[in-house]
């Protein structure tokens, strides 16, 4: 474990298989970029599929970043993966991390959670993308976004970090039988 | 039937239905016994931990089945051509609800399987009997579709199905497009999900159908409400209440859009607008929401809170446990901020956490905690062991405190008075056909281990358990035990000897409830514990309340029971001006107001995506009433308070109030709130006890302050709610710059009396020891 990583937020490259093509490795990714965004993901979590559009259309709206979406959920194969991002005509640069092992190096328990690091590998933000409101909410936070504009702005994060939320990507309940029966 | 005549009956002969299937239930039980005495096999049950893949035993399956049944039967549409469909799906529930047997388990299995459905519908039969005393007859159909579709759900949305789910219905969708009834579910399905966007494009399509058109304009306007589109959400809650002008609950999703999109519009007509008159009551105190501020703002599925001191640097810090979110820890950065520790700690390795308690069970100084798991449906409890550095270790497995259930209220309790703290676990049931997890007592053995001792301790409990709490009925020093839940509330006095009896009939807290939590406190001052009971109300009766200012005839408020010093308790709500349906699912007492007398916060709703209500404040006026002063003193009109807490987070005298909020709907995510007083209305004194013989934490403690020729109580709790409140006990004193006299009884048996104390101060004391230390004064 990086036990560096929670006290210097400094993150190491990493390489993970990518579930459908392209570069694996982190700083591949960053060549050119400001920094990226890596998102840890599942596909059958029912949290992530609210950022659908939102990841799809990611690096449209920010090009000097790059996006990661990691998928670490637990007994998540390749063909399910590849089956979601089908099923959803999902865009995303995927990688597989299997066996959970940057997820635990990252201290990572949940999707989504996000990370944006900067070109030199620092973390500037993590947590939730959002406060789980709707853009045209008054109340509505994107804690991810405004870490980019930061970034990008030069300046730091108004909030470096916050609780993020959603689904476990271990969980016993999710080898229980399909309730269902089916 | 007459709904007067049909209740009646009810009332008649619901207790004499309970004590046949009681009789019945024991019988069966010991037939089972023979038939497996018969067959050489062991009686005892065996652990449901076994093999999580598959039901563990033979009343497992017989559960799993049937839940499956239900939900193949919710999820089904039925029609001729699918027989073969329900055949094959029935078959396969039967498959896949198999326990693993044994060949001698295949021997009794033709006795002992219709012996096992029988419990099963007997136990379904007792929580039905008593569910039907709790309700009045013209509310069970409500009742009886809540609690089947929360309970159906639940299995889908904890076990990622929702996909399968929303599969389904899209499926019907595209193969019979005029499928209005399929179209509604698809879009009710999206709104669980938190697809509100989704859900009101296909609600819309369904409204067109004239028979689902009220149901769908409802349905939208809720979704179109969550995505903060207020105009179109009064739009179609407008049309819909215009069809049924009696639906209170569209006309309260229209005044709640209203309220949001800055009132009525003029197309509204007035005979559908509503006013809101409970929470008014005029009041000194304003609340201002200060979560984003101090950096408590966390988005989950809110549960638990508790407040502790984890690194003993005097500051008290915060855990936040949520159903779609890891345990967060929150330190105090010592000006009553807070910095977001999870990470690493530990604690954020403990996702699903339900009730959370802070105890030091190893009395070294540092509280450890132990997280409840999912409530309605099965997990693992957890316990950690503070580790002093910021970090938790689970100690679940070492300690001898696993179990699979559906965990709930958590609380420390020293029963024994050894010295040492002890864990009870309240269990609910983890399905509608579920049968109840025995609720759990784990004797400390002073090693870091506990024993289980729940049935040596006499503490047998037929219904689901949501609320538990230790008082102390008689003043005796020995901790006694109320539990509520799904049934009757169970007062159990301690007989001193590690056991206990059941004398909640002779005590008189025995009335059939939808209960929730409940605790201890003493609401009048007396110097004996009163016991406050909290209950599930359905949303019609909350709307009624909202805009009556009572709950309606047959409505269920919170239930005071005044201790009458003779070991009975009288129902006293009435005469505390409690008469409110709000639908208690969290709820604290405090002294927000620092008048010297306990307030009431209340957090209400229930799991349906279509609930979202307002925490309430009862502030306590000191001449023995309660008045609802929430929208006075500026608390919101929406939220799902899960974790209520109450804690002077700065230092200052200041109550803060701490709701963690949300659902167990995936869509049904909020923010926690902490709302604190713009002001200090008044002195006060914070009392921390720390035990040297009896327990560290001081749990059990009584305290009895004297000021102004009046006196305050509290009692040290270990936790009765999803949470737990601070050990730290606070004490408004109003004008009163002078504390005369505080008398403390330690759990051991010791009493500690301390004269002339100073006010505005946070002061610790130590039992045995003369004098105090100030920790801080105010801020």
């Amino acid at each position: 474990m990086n036990t560096d990583f929670k006290h210097t937020n400094q993150i190491v490259d990493f390489a993970l298989p990518p579930v459908r093509g392209g570069p694996g490795r982190l700083s591949q990714h960053l060549v050119s970029k400001q920094g990226a965004v890596i998102v840890f993901w599942s596909g059958v979590c029912s949290h992530c599929v609210r950022y659908d559009a939102y990841l799809n259309d990611f690096e449209n709206r920010n090009p000097g970043i790059a996006l990661l979406v990691v998928a670490a959920r637990e007994h998540e194969s390749r063909a399910q993966l590849l089956a979601a991002l089908s099923q959803r005509a999902l865009q995303l640069p995927l990688l597989h991390d299997a066996d959970r092992a940057l997820a635990h190096q990252w201290f990572v328990r949940q999707t989504p959670t996000a990370f944006l690091i900067d070109a030199n590998l620092q973390v500037i933000y993590r947590g939730a993308i959002d406060n789980f409101k709707y853009p045209q909410d008054p109340e509505y936070e994107p804690y991810l976004d405004a870490a980019i504009e930061a970034l990008l702005g030069g300046s730091s994060p108004a909030r470096p970090e916050t609780a993020p939320f959603g689904c476990p990507i271990e969980s016993i309940h999710y080898i229980l039988p399909k309730p269902l029966g089916r | 039937m007459p709904n007067a005549i049909l209740s009646s009956l009810v009332k008649t002969t619901g207790p004499l239905i309970e004590s046949g299937l009681t009789m019945a239930d024991r019988m069966l039980g010991d037939m089972r016994s023979l038939v497996r005495d018969c067959a050489s096999l062991d009686s005892a049950a065996p652990s449901s931990t076994a093999d999580r893949g598959q039901p563990a035993d033979l009343d497992a399956a017989t559960s799993e089945f049937a839940n499956r049944i239900l939900r193949l039967a919710r999820f089904t549409q039925f029609k001729p051509s699918r027989i073969a469909i329900a055949y094959q799906d029935l078959s396969g529930a039967a498959m896949k609800s198999s326990p693993p047997l044994l060949l001698r388990d295949w021997l009794t299995l033709p006795a002992e399987l219709p012996l096992s459905f029988a419990t099963l519908a007997i136990q379904e039969g007792l929580r039905a009997v008593t569910s039907a005393q709790a309700t009045p007859p013209d509310r069970w159909a409500d009742f009886i579709g809540f609690v089947v579709e929360v309970f159906s759900d639940l299995h889908i949305y904890f076990s990622l199905q929702y996909n399968e789910e929303l599969e389904r219905w899209q499926k019907c969708v595209e193969e019979r497009p005029s499928d209005a009834a399929a179209r509604l579910e698809l879009g009710r399905t999206y709104m669980k999900c938190g697809l509100f966007e989704e859900a009101a494009r296909e609600l819309e399509i369904a409204a067109k159908t004239p028979d689902l058109r009220h149901r769908a304009l409802y349905e939208r306007t809720v979704a179109l409400y969550r995505c903060a589109k207020y105009r179109t959400a009064i739009r179609d809650g407008t049309a819909c209440l215009a069809l049924r002008p009696k639906c209170e609950r569209t006309r309260y999703w229209l005044w709640l859009s209203a309220q949001r999109a800055g009132g009525y519009p003029e197309e509204v007509p007035a005979k559908l607008r509503m006013e809101a008159k409970d929470g008014y009551h005029p009041t000194a105190l304003q609340l201002e929401d200060v979560a984003v501020e101090i950096g408590l703002d966390k988005v989950s599925g809110g549960r638990g809170t508790a407040v502790l001191d984890f690194d003993g640097d005097g500051y008290l810090d915060v855990v936040i446990a949520g159903a779609h979110a890891g345990c967060s820890l929150f330190r105090n950065n010592r000006d009553g901020t807070f910095e977001d520790i999870s990470l690493g700690s530990g604690l954020d390795q403990c996702v699903y956490g339900f009730g959370v308690s802070a105890g030091d069970y190893d009395n070294d100084g540092r509280p450890d905690l132990y997280v409840s798991s999912l409530g309605f449906y099965n997990g693992e409890g957890r316990l950690f062991h503070n580790n002093g550095d910021g970090t938790f270790t689970d100690v679940t497995k070492d300690a001898g405190v696993d179990f699979w259930g559906p965990g709930f209220t958590a609380t420390w309790v020293d029963y024994d008075l050894d010295g040492r703290l002890d864990l009870f676990v309240a269990n609910n049931v983890g399905g509608l056909f579920d049968r109840k997890t025995r609720n759990r007592l784990f004797h400390n053995n002073g090693d870091g281990t506990f024993t289980e001792v729940g049935i040596e301790a006499g503490l047998h409990t037929p219904w689901p358990t949501i609320g538990a709490a230790w008082g102390d009925i008689s003043n005796d020093g020995y901790p006694d035990l109320i539990v509520s839940g799904m049934g009757r509330a169970q007062l159990f006095r301690n007989n001193g000897d590690g056991t206990f009896t059941d004398v909640s009939r002779e005590a008189g807290i025995n009335a059939p409830a939808i209960g929730s939590v409940v605790f201890w406190c003493d609401i009048d001052n007396d110097g004996w514990l009163d016991i406050i009971q909290f209950t599930y109300s359905r949303p019609a009766d909350a709307i009624y309340t909202l805009r009556h200012g009572h709950g309606p005839a047959g409505g269920s408020p919170p239930r005071i029971y005044r201790n009458n010093r003779d070991g009975t308790f009288s129902l006293v709500s009435d005469k505390f001006g409690i008469t409110g349906c709000w639908g208690t699912m969290s709820a604290c007492a405090g002294d927000v107001t620092n008048s010297g007398y306990l307030d009431l916060l209340l957090g209400n709703g229930d799991p349906s995506i279509d609930r979202s209500e307002a925490s309430i404040l009862l502030e306590n006026d000191g001449s023995g009433k309660f008045r609802n002063v929430s929208f006075s003193a500026g608390l919101p009109f929406t939220g799902k308070g899960h974790g209520v807490n109450m804690a002077d987070l700065a230092g200052d005298g200041r109550l803060h109030l701490i709701v963690a909020s949300g659902g167990l709907y995936p869509g049904d995510l909020q923010t926690s709130a902490v709302y604190r007083p713009t002001s200090s209305l008044g002195n006060y004194l914070n009392i921390r006890l720390t035990g040297v013989e009896s327990n560290r934490d001081a749990i059990g403690a009584r305290i009895k302050l004297r000021a102004g020729s009046r006196d305050q109580h509290r009692l040290v709790s270990g936790g009765s709610n999803f949470g737990c409140l601070p050990c730290e006990q606070h004490f408004g004193l109003g004008e009163l710059t002078k504390v005369e006299r505080m008398e403390i009884h330690w759990p051991n048996g010791q009493r500690q009396i301390l004269e002339n104390l100073p006010v505005n101060t946070t002061l610790g004391l130590e039992e045995g020891k003369p004098g105090w230390r100030a920790i801080y004064t105010r801020k």
